[in-house]
């Protein structure tokens, strides 16, 4: 079940802007990308799955989209 | 307000559908305050005057440099050292005189926020830091302001509106996206992460974008939701922000917990051996503690306490440093000084004991008005 990850700011910097991995849930994926690129886990970041910002542990479909973005502070 | 022109000077938006002279008579009558006149404040202001919007606050304690503008297009060469807010305030009256500036020359903290955002009906978030994004979050919240957020990295940038009540879904906060500010590790520090001056230019246009739309009832706003933005490829994306449980339990209950949260040390605590305003003086009595400013030549403002000046980037040969037991190093914002106090707790080992000023000058300054 391929997953598309788009990643922002300092976040694309450590994984990649897009690529695909396989992942049933927001969790399974976060821990997957935790082992995959380790400098994630000092990261701050909000995820969006299909544009919507979720808080909790969501079930992933064929194809989402799930975005990685971390807070921004520069004016 | 003159009225006998404002027919010509508006005459160009008068005309448009959903907006006309009631849109254009909501402006005259908005009141609008406009926290940081840097690379995003810059546009919001001068769009905004233009439009007719009646009262704009300007609040940034900061003066122009040289190196703010290639972004900052609203001073010129001959404002450097010279007070943004007072330069900007000036500026807008010239285009129009009619519109009420009000400038408030100090740095927005904690203790005077609440009283500063009252006199407002939308607080447009244009700093450049997370102690202030946090602490005006915070506020708004608290107030229930509408709070137009815009903020840049590189090449991207991000929009969001809270607390403007145009849809019936529950009020969203910049905490419901982000609960706590990161560490400042993982923060991205401004003055070296590089940002081109069209950027904050663009965001700060969809900042006065969206105010116009709160005021006038137009259109469709991102109220809690995130705008991403990349100029590289022009793409970007709309997230919808729901209720996160975590937000309630940072966001200060009432303004008695409000004004006494640290802000400074909210966005750098957990970079371990961080030391406050109080601590630093107290540390610099005894002549056995040196302040080391990381900051690169020119920065400012500068530090108002006896340090040494090693910039971050020849902080690998920096001297032995002897008869010193303690270093305290600073920056702006306390991102550059905590990758400073790594680098230097392993040069000297236990020789000495290394601290940083936590918030940076930014937070240290925020302690000196209080």
């Amino acid at each position: 079940m391929p997953i598309n990850i788009v990643a922002f700011g300092q976040l694309a910097e450590i994984t990649g802007s897009d690529f695909e991995i396989e992942a049933a849930d927001t969790e399974e994926l976060m821990q997957l990308l935790r082992e995959k690129f380790t400098a994630l886990k000092e990261m701050k970041y909000a995820i969006a799955v299909n544009k919507k910002i979720v808080t909790k542990n969501t079930s992933l479909h064929n194809a989402d989209m799930v975005a990685l973005m971390p807070p921004f502070s520069g004016g | 307000m003159q009225t006998d022109n404002l027919d010509t000077r508006y005459s160009r938006q008068l005309p448009l559908p959903g907006f006309g002279i009631s849109g254009q008579e909501k402006l005259g009558k908005a009141r609008v305050l406009v926290i940081g006149a840097g690379g995003l404040g810059c546009p919001v202001i001068q769009y905004l005057s233009a439009a007719g919007v009646g009262t704009i606050g300007i609040a940034d304690g900061d003066m122009v440099e040289l190196s703010n503008l290639h972004r900052q297009v609203l001073y010129t060469s001959d404002d450097i050292g010279k007070l943004k807010a007072n330069v900007a305030a000036q500026k807008i009256n010239t285009v129009d005189p009619n519109i009420h500036v009000k400038v408030f020359t100090g740095y927005v903290t904690n203790k005077n926020a609440l009283s500063l955002i009252g006199n407002y009906d939308i607080i447009v978030d244009c700093t450049d830091n997370f102690i202030a994004r946090y602490l005006i979050n915070d506020a708004c919240s608290l107030l229930e302001k509408p709070l137009v957020f815009g903020a840049v990295f590189q090449y991207e940038g991000q929009v969001a509106v809270f607390n403007a009540g145009t849809t019936t879904a529950p009020k969203i906060s910049y905490r419901d996206l982000f609960p706590e500010p990161p560490s400042a590790f993982s923060a991205p520090d401004c003055n070296t992460a590089g940002v081109l001056g069209v950027l904050p230019g663009l965001i700060g246009l969809m900042q006065a974008t969206e105010v116009i739309k709160i005021i006038a009832g137009l259109g469709e706003v991102l109220d809690g939701k995130l705008l991403s933005y990349d100029i590289r490829t022009h793409q970007s994306m709309i997230m919808e922000i729901q209720s996160n449980e975590e937000a309630v339990v940072h966001i200060p209950k009432d303004r008695e917990t409000y004004e006494k949260l640290d802000y400074a040390w909210l966005c750098n605590a957990d970079s371990g051996n961080a030391v406050d305003k109080v601590s630093l003086h107290k540390m610099l009595e005894d002549g056995t503690t040196i302040a080391i400013d990381v900051r690169e030549p020119g920065e400012m403002p500068e530090a108002d306490f006896p340090h040494q000046k090693i910039p971050m980037s020849l902080i690998d040969s920096i001297p032995d440093m002897h008869g010193y037991k303690n270093i305290v190093v600073f920056c702006q914002s306390g991102v550059r000084s905590a990758k400073a106090l790594v680098i230097l707790s392993e040069k000297y080992g236990s020789s000495k004991k290394v601290f940083h000023l936590a918030g940076g000058l930014t937070g240290y300054n925020l302690q000196n008005n209080e």
